[in-house]
């Protein structure tokens, strides 16, 4: 470290323990502050409507579901084409209670932290459930298998009519300190819960990479080989992989559940798993600011293309898929745009530009 | 019995043209290590083409169904020319990810066409009334589908085992460097692949369009459900293609005909594949015929 507490250019660690550390400088922790800050109080300064804030709470939600692909894409280097099946086992367990004991019991609307840690249990158990072929498998065929599992998510919740085939389970209205949530600041308070949770989940993903469990993930990822014989356990080190994503895969459905106050089978297609891809490769593998970027810019096009194609749409009333077809195209060609140009995704950029402060005004 | 013998034979159809279909899946495989998930995209795009061609042109079908399969050779090898060749060399996540932007994108341009939202149907060319021999019978788009399919998967393994390009195609899938080193074009080895397998797709997209209508929700879900069948067969073998293929068809059929409606359960058929895909993957990964590589570090 250098002497400057509050800048540092340079790398100046003598021990270990430096490395270490969270923050490396003073100003790095004001700048968290103050950006913790700002999220944190901006709605109580400005009026927000519902539909913007629903905007935001999904795009918190997406946050934590690529927390779980980024850690399994970026970390562990397996790809996992079934994401939003997850995502769904977290939805469905919940939806699954509200079958059993009724939507307004008192578990589901006053022990609503609970059920979303066992959602996300159960996630975590039906993700180490499908990297079992991992313990022999890698690449591509583990790709497939989570397909599979994709499909055969789908074919159940559409099929068993417990799930109410696929039609919305409504999930009641949670109570907080000051009694139930209403209808009119139901979104504000989901939008401060979740942001505690992306918070305390980042802080989660980013000492979770210091541990021995971290450093196995970077290291079976880069050769499963060569960690194997460094007297680590590939096979369960992507298992592991598979069953951390999944947790965080189910405190999003979760999460998905109770912002919707109901769950659907559309929000857990095929589709959603590749939007979850997409996300994680925009936002860039294997990096902690990723998982932040990769969602709003998703969310933030979606939105964008909306808006286009509506325009588009008063001009050319004889073609009234325009919307149907303009999502996929410019989604398909960010992901490709962003693998063929920036395979490291927004968080290059970002990197760029702070070490280019940090630098400034020398050049290196 | 006649029950039992009508699956059979219709499994042997749905299975010869997924193996059809899963012929493109492996050649691209085989020769360049990646898996195309925008293939369901690519037979759409072959059928509709077709389509085009014969109802709106008013091409004869035999010629359009030939046109429809220069177009989709051309159109694939444009797309490793543009798109994968680029990524030669980086990591296996991106060269996935690229194909499936890519069947994003073919959507979007298929939904942009007129032919994105709704069913249509091939012209009938061939008797309408189906044979039938003691109790089972089957239609004259089905037979002339499958005989059609199996001349082209038999054409296919002669120019892969007497042709000088295929013998080509097959050292640059055993060994790059080595196939290199005797003066084989990789990169063009690459492109005809990606040709070879858009023909195939074109093929399997006008066989399924005549059997069972056009839509493009099912042609392209074919692009998804292959994946099973050729991972059931090896990700790296023909003939694994075509039994794989001709096994999850009659799995399939079986399943729909039997389960179906008895046990509470409904649509099993579609499903069936993926399950049958995660036992094989936990006992026997690497499939059928597949190469079980050995891997040094």
């Amino acid at each position: 470290m250098s002497q400057n507490r509050w800048l540092a250019t340079g790398n100046f660690f003598t021990s270990y323990k430096q490395e270490q550390r969270t923050f490396f400088t003073h100003l790095d922790r004001t700048i968290f502050t103050c950006f913790l800050v700002i999220l944190f109080g901006w709605p109580l300064v400005f009026e927000i409507s519902n539909k913007y804030m629903l905007v935001l709470d999904n795009i918190l939600i997406a946050i934590v579901a690529v927390m779980g692909l980024n850690l399994l894409l970026g970390f562990a280097g397996l790809i996992s084409i079934g994401h939003a099946a997850f995502v769904g086992i977290g939805a469905y367990s919940v939806a699954s209670v509200c079958q059993v004991i009724g939507e307004n019991h008192v578990i589901v609307t006053h022990f609503w932290p609970v059920l979303i840690v066992c959602a996300g249990i159960m996630g975590a158990i039906f993700g180490a459930f499908v990297g079992l072929p991992a313990l022999r498998l890698k690449h591509l065929y583990l790709a497939i298998a989570t397909l599979s599992f994709q499909m055969i998510f789908e074919w159940f919740i559409q099929f068993m009519s417990f799930f109410n085939q696929g039609q919305t389970i409504y999930v009641g209205r949670v109570h907080w300190f000051t009694g139930q949530v209403g209808r009119s600041d139901h979104y504000l308070f989901w939008y401060y819960i979740i942001l505690t949770l992306v918070v305390v989940l980042g802080f989660g993903v980013r000492n979770l990479l210091k541990t021995k469990y971290g450093r196995c993930l970077v290291a079976v990822r880069d050769n499963d080989r060569a960690a194997d014989a460094m007297g680590m356990n590939p096979g369960l080190t992507k298992v592991y992989a598979f069953a951390l994503a999944g947790f965080f895969a189910g405190v999003a459905g979760a999460l998905h559940a109770y912002l919707y106050r109901g769950v659907g089978f559309e929000s857990f297609t095929l589709h959603a798993s590749v939007g979850y891809l997409a996300m994680a490769i925009v936002g860039g593998l294997g990096t902690l600011n990723g998982i932040f970027w990769g969602p709003v810019a998703i969310k933030f096009l979606d939105i964008q293309v909306e808006q286009f194609s509506e325009f588009v749409g008063q001009y050319l009333t004889s073609a009234p898929n325009v919307a149907t077809a303009l999502k996929p195209l410019s989604f398909g060609l960010v992901i490709v745009l962003f693998l063929m140009y920036e395979p490291r995704g927004i968080a290059n950029w970002w990197r760029i530009v702070k070490s280019y402060t940090k630098l400034w005004p020398f050049r290196y | 019995m006649s029950y039992f013998f009508q699956i059979v034979v219709s499994g042997i159809v749905v299975g010869s043209i997924y193996a059809l279909a899963a012929l493109g899946l492996v050649l691209v495989y085989k020769s360049s290590r990646v898996a195309n998930f925008a293939h369901g995209q690519i037979i759409a795009a072959g059928a509709f083409i077709t389509f085009f061609l014969t109802v709106r042109l008013g091409v004869p079908i035999f010629f359009s169904f030939l046109a429809s399969m220069l177009i989709t050779f051309f159109l694939a090898m444009s797309v490793e020319r543009i798109f994968l060749r680029r990524l030669i060399g980086e990591p296996i996540i991106s060269v996935i990810m690229v194909t499936i932007g890519l069947a994003s994108i073919f959507d979007g341009l298929i939904y942009l066409t007129p032919f994105g939202s709704e069913n249509f149907s091939f012209p009938t060319f061939l008797p309408t009334e189906s044979i039938v021999v003691g109790g089972v019978s089957i239609s004259w788009t089905q037979l002339v589908g499958v005989i059609i399919t199996f001349v082209l998967i038999g054409c296919f393994s002669w120019f892969f085992k007497k042709s000088t390009v295929g013998i080509s195609m097959r050292a640059v899938s055993d060994d790059q460097f080595g196939a290199m080193s005797v003066g084989i074009s990789v990169p063009r080895v690459f492109a005809l692949a990606w040709a070879t397998a858009g023909l195939s797709a074109a093929a399997a997209g006008c066989i399924i369009g005549n059997i069972t209508g056009l839509n493009f929700e099912t042609l392209h879900a074919f692009g998804i459900v292959v994946f099973p069948v050729v991972i059931l067969g090896g990700l790296d073998s023909i003939l694994g293609a075509v039994v794989a293929g001709i096994i999850m068809g009659l799995i399939q059929q079986f399943a729909s005909g039997y389960l179906d409606g008895n046990f509470g359960l409904n649509g099993t058929g579609d499903v069936m594949p993926y399950i049958i895909l995660l036992i094989i993957l936990l006992f026997k990964p690497h499939g059928l015929f597949g190469i079980h590589e050995i891997e040094r570090v």
